[in-house]
């Protein structure tokens, strides 16, 4: 018999942390410089340059004068490097209320998703109640609804219930994830009861064991799963789209497509706005890479 | 079901264990076991059903009924919305193209992701700069991925695209996203850029758990490293790669941000998927009836291709047992 | 607690306050909404001050229009410091339609709206609009009386004026000065030669054509939503005396032989070298723009891109080509989307608004739309406008779309037969081709039920 699930779980944690060190996981050794490795490196530089140029020329749209944008043939940086396309963008737009509106439901929907979720997931794992099986095989069957069939009756709930244009309107739909409760389960599954039960010996209840102990030691997998779900409800397009109408309440994706400016076709600015919206995941991926690697490669399989 | 066992991209996983605490304590202890259970599923169950369960069934009537998006007008009209969806060729049309959008952009995702992860995994060493740039796109939001490829890459003349066909000599002046040769295309081009940095991580999470010793075998027994590709780490790869499909194929059949951005659908509809049709029928049309029904003929597809991959991945593990 | 030890060592800490208050504050929210508590609505902009009586009003204004419309929000806003007026300008054509609509539908609409008249028999008045209190338009010193009689009527449905227009806008045709008088098409004072007939009109492209080596007309031929060709279309044979649907907009009315007629002088455009063959909307915009053509036919609209530069144009009336001098054109109106409880102070600004733009459209009238409110388009200010006040003689001959409930700007049917023209402008398609889809595709829409009903579907004044 092997590790159980969570003790393997740091073994896959381990091993995805050495790599990011850049350390060889096939062989220990340094490798040498052959012509093939040669020649993969250049592949790799190339395609490395394919990926980052199209994120490069918007950031080179963005700093030139408004009328050296649509210029060809092609120049990387115009007469003069300007900023008066972001001035612009961030004093006449509503960037500033996107991006809150985009923080608060994706904080909202990543807390109330973990917590629903692993609330339930421990009552399916460790509890026993009239009806679990059933239940159970009812969330699992919802891992094969995509949510996106639902638009439509759904927006007409939200309409009977008055959430059209609130935050609840655009949070509460994305927060019961069957997915999710399925990768909990699995995880609680494979603690050992023997921490749970000397707790209850020393008098402790059932709720204080889930927060007390439970909780503290699925940190790992908690924590992928909030990065999972955070990256999906910050880039999530469709249901924001549908259910805010009001360009006061948009996200920050919904509001850049809805919104227009009213000066007609300004290359500068609009390229400006992309690299503003674009940025704050990407200064989170740099700061936690580590983490969101593992979070994606770990919840991703059964996150989609 | 696309839920997938976390650990399959680790082919020397064990039988999973699952411990349960056999011979029971005291009795006291064990009433806990089954203490406040349903208290802990009640939130989750309550949200569930509400938006999860709750649509799914009242779609199902609204999609018997001739609804409007301002609740009104709605009579009973059997299943005049599922005649009417299934002879109307625009869902057809819609259907085609999310199926074409499918094959089109699951090969590439898929094949280019099983390259990068390849050349990041051997190149061993700034692993930083793969991940940063082949990854980052992925996190990057539609609208932001919509708006630069609409707006700067792929407008004819001055376009990204267009100029970099000129610089290597090329004639410019393509209709990237107007023509409708190449606008479904230009969509797939862009989405790979996006996307394939998910699929990159999965391959990669998948090639640093193919354990060591087999190469360090195969070296001894003097395998070249095409061969070692060959018979250890392509072989070592085939869960991944069904996992990977089965999930791009998934995620292409719901597509829509990127088509709805760039395209709006066209030109001439030609690119237009299913989920933008239940979009124009139910939201921009009003007629959000008929819109549930074509969403209930959109759901048999999808669950078609789930509960086939279910079959089939239980028919492998069966034929593993033996 | 009775933390066991052992577990200290596999996990280390326990859950911070915090965490567990996080978790606890996440369930009163969930319970909260188990109340049926609805949820906190999107944070109202801060911008309205004490005391002030929120505007807010949504529109689909960009370009040109977006600058002239900004300005008279600016001074809007200047004159009325008790109103905080909120605008929003979203993505102009179906999406717009689209927010608006479920906007209505969700209850929280903008107090007021632009609307195209056209759209208004599809727009459910009565369920995503409310009528406007002609008695509060008056007190505003806005009567019934001082709009052309069919465009105005065209807002009205059942006895109700659910829609206050602002303008007509009509395709028009655009010329480039220097190119014309080098082909010889100018007469005295500078101004095009009254082009009448096909022939004559083909002529003068010719003659253009020899100066310039290129085609010598562009219009939007293509694009994603395209919409040029439908408007095209429209133009051409609404000038044969032929008319797409019944009055009532509830069957069709496409007469074949005339609708070829105009189909089959779009296909000879391309065909013989006349007109530019693929062009997006923005790209006809620059082959115009670059003087690379002597035409371009268009509504007025764009008329704001070419006074930015230096290129030497002017506008006109499209020529009568085919025996009448009809165009293709849509009004710009105000409308009031449906709030559950609208009245009071609020409703009140609406209709303050509404009558202060009217009056101020002269502003309006810069970017080329010619003014619905009578007493602007006689006021001096507009006739000294050039070339905006050139064509305003147009308003006597436009067409707008039946009172359908899939027409008007932006509206099913023209994205629809927008495509379907676009194919005979690419050479994608024959006219006749084009004309048995168009045939089919509206016969579709005809036999969709109105999703609103038909009750309300009750046809407005004739086309203008």
């Amino acid at each position: 018999m092997s590790a159980p699930v969570w003790e393997k779980d740091k073994q896959v944690r381990a091993k995805v942390r050495g790599t990011v060190k850049g350390e060889a996981a096939a062989t220990g050794r340094r490798p040498r410089w052959t012509p093939g490795r040669v020649v993969m490196l250049v592949v790799a530089l190339a395609l490395v340059v394919v990926w980052v140029l199209p994120i490069a020329w918007a950031v080179a749209t963005s700093l030139k004068p408004e009328g050296e944008t649509t210029k060809t043939p092609l120049e990387w940086i115009g007469s003069t490097i300007t900023f008066d396309a972001y001035q612009q963008v961030w004093e006449s737009g509503d960037l500033g209320q996107w991006m809150f509106n985009s923080a608060y439901i994706s904080v909202m929907t990543t807390l109330l998703t973990v917590v629903l979720c692993a609330m339930a997931a421990y009552g399916f794992a460790r509890t026993d109640f009239r009806g679990r099986k059933v239940l159970y095989g009812l969330v699992l069957a919802g891992i094969m609804v995509p949510p996106q069939v639902l638009i439509a009756p759904l927006f007409a709930e939200m309409v009977t219930l008055g959430l059209v244009d609130t935050y609840w309107g655009v949070i509460l739909p994305q927060v019961a994830v069957p997915a999710m409760v399925f990768i909990l389960v699995k995880f609680f599954e494979g603690v050992p009861r023997e921490l749970e039960e000397a707790a209850f010996v020393d008098g402790a209840g059932r709720w204080r064991v889930f927060w007390t102990i439970v909780m503290p030691l699925s940190r790992p997998i908690l924590a992928a799963v909030a990065i999972f779900t955070f990256i999906s409800t910050w880039n999530n397009f469709l249901w924001p789209f549908l259910v805010t109408t009001d360009p006061n309440g948009m996200t920050l994706p919904v509001g850049l497509v809805n919104v227009q400016s009213s000066y007609g076709v300004r290359y500068a600015q609009m390229m400006a706005s992309v690299v503003i919206a674009g940025l704050p995941l990407l200064v989170v991926f740099a700061a936690f890479q580590r983490q969101i690697v593992r979070g994606v490669a770990h919840t991703g399989l059964a996150g989609q | 079901m696309t839920v997938v066992d976390t650990h399959a991209a680790q082919p020397a996983a064990g039988p999973r264990p699952a411990p349960p605490a056999a011979g029971a304590p005291a009795v006291r202890v064990k009433r806990h076991w089954s203490e406040h259970g349903i208290v802990f599923v009640a939130p989750f169950l309550l949200v569930y059903a509400m938006f999860l369960v709750w649509p799914l069934v009242s779609g199902l009537g609204m999609s018997v009924r001739s609804e409007n998006i301002a609740g009104t007008d709605a009579e009973f009209v059997g299943f005049d919305n599922y005649a009417e969806a299934i002879g109307d060729p625009d869902v057809w049309a819609s259907l085609w193209n999310t199926v074409w959008f499918t094959v089109l952009s699951t090969v590439p995702l898929v094949l280019v992701g099983l390259v990068l992860a390849l050349l990041a995994h051997h190149l061993r060493f700034v692993q930083w700069l793969w991940r940063l740039s082949w990854f980052a796109p992925f996190l990057l939001p539609s609208g932001v991925v919509g708006l630069l490829f609409l707006w700067v890459i792929f407008p004819s003349d001055f376009g990204f695209a267009d100029q970099a066909l000129a610089a290597v000599g090329l004639e410019p002046g393509i209709g990237w996203l107007t023509d409708e040769r190449y606008a479904m295309l230009s969509v797939v081009l862009t989405t790979v850029w996006w996307t394939v940095g998910f699929n990159f991580l999965l391959y990669l999470a998948a090639l640093q758990a193919i354990p060591a010793h087999l190469y360090e075998a195969a070296e001894l027994d003097g395998a070249g490293s095409w061969q070692r590709l060959r018979h250890i780490t392509l072989p070592m790869l085939a869960r991944t790669t069904g996992v990977v499909v089965v999930l791009q194929v998934l995620a292409s059949l719901k597509v829509f941000d990127q088509i709805y951005i760039m395209t709006g659908g066209g030109p001439d509809e030609s690119t237009r998927p299913v989920l933008q049709y239940v979009y124009d029928a139910g939201f921009t049309g009003y007629r959000i009836g008929y819109a549930s029904a074509v969403s209930y003929i959109f759901f048999a597809l999808i669950l078609t291709v789930s509960l086939a991959q279910l079959w089939l991945s239980r028919r492998n593990r069966e034929e593993n047992a033996r | 607690m009775g933390r066991p030890s052992s577990l200290s060592r596999r996990a280390p800490g326990a859950p911070s306050r915090r965490n567990v208050l996080a978790g606890v504050g996440g369930l009163a929210a969930a319970g909260a909404l188990a109340g049926g508590v609805a949820g906190c609505a999107a944070p109202q902009a801060l911008s309205v001050g004490e005391g002030k009586t929120r505007l807010r009003y949504w529109h689909l204004f960009g370009g040109g229009d977006g600058i002239n419309m900004q300005g008279m929000l600016d001074a809007f806003r200047a004159e009325h410091p008790q109103i905080g007026l909120e605008a929003a300008t979203l993505q102009w054509g179906a999406p717009y339609y689209t927010k608006l609509g479920l906007a209505g539908a969700g209850g929280r609409a903008p107090e007021v709206a632009a609307l195209h008249l056209a759209r208004l028999a599809g727009f459910a008045p009565g369920r995503l609009l409310d009528p406007f209190d002609l008695g509060l338009l008056r007190e505003f010193g806005v009567r019934p009386e001082e709009f052309p009689e069919g465009i105005w009527k065209r807002g009205a449905i059942e006895g109700k004026q659910y829609a206050v227009p602002l303008d007509t806008h009509p395709m028009v045709l655009f010329y480039n000065t220097e190119v014309c008088r080098k082909a010889g098409l100018l007469g005295d004072g500078g101004k095009l030669r009254p082009l009448e007939g096909a022939r004559a009109f083909a002529d003068a492209l010719r003659a253009v054509k020899k100066v310039t080596g290129q085609p010598a007309l562009v219009t939007e031929t293509l694009g994603p939503g395209v919409i040029g060709p439908w408007r095209l279309f429209s133009t051409l044979y609404s000038q044969t005396g032929g008319r797409v649907l019944s009055e009532d907009g509830k069957t069709l009315a496409l007469d074949d032989a005339k609708a070829l007629v105009a189909l089959e002088y779009m296909s000879m455009l391309v065909a013989d070298g006349l007109a530019v063959k693929r062009v997006d909307y923005p790209g006809a915009v620059g082959v115009f723009n670059n003087g690379k053509t002597g035409f371009y036919l268009n509504g007025e609209w764009e008329i704001s891109s070419f006074l930015a530069t230096e290129m030497p144009f002017s506008m006109t009336r499209v020529p009568n080509l085919f025996g009448r001098a009809t165009t293709q054109a849509d009004c710009h109106a105000f409308v009031l989307p449906h709030q559950e409880d609208r009245g009071g102070e609020s409703n009140r600004a609406a209709h303050a608004f509404v009558a202060w733009m009217l009056k101020h459209s002269v502003e309006w009238a810069k970017g080329g739309h010619v003014p619905a409110y009578l007493p602007t388009l006689k006021d001096p200010a507009y006739l000294a406008l050039t070339p905006q006040s050139e064509y305003r003689t147009v308003v006597d001959d436009v067409v707008l779309d039946e009172p359908a409930w899939f027409a008007g700007s932006a509206s099913p049917m023209w994205i629809e037969l927008g495509a379907v023209f676009s194919g005979v402008l690419t050479g994608s398609r024959t006219p006749q081709n084009a004309l048995a889809e168009a045939k089919k595709r509206l016969r579709t829409l005809l036999d969709t039920r109105n999703p609103f009903g038909d009750s309300r579907n009750a046809a407005g004044g004739a086309s203008a």
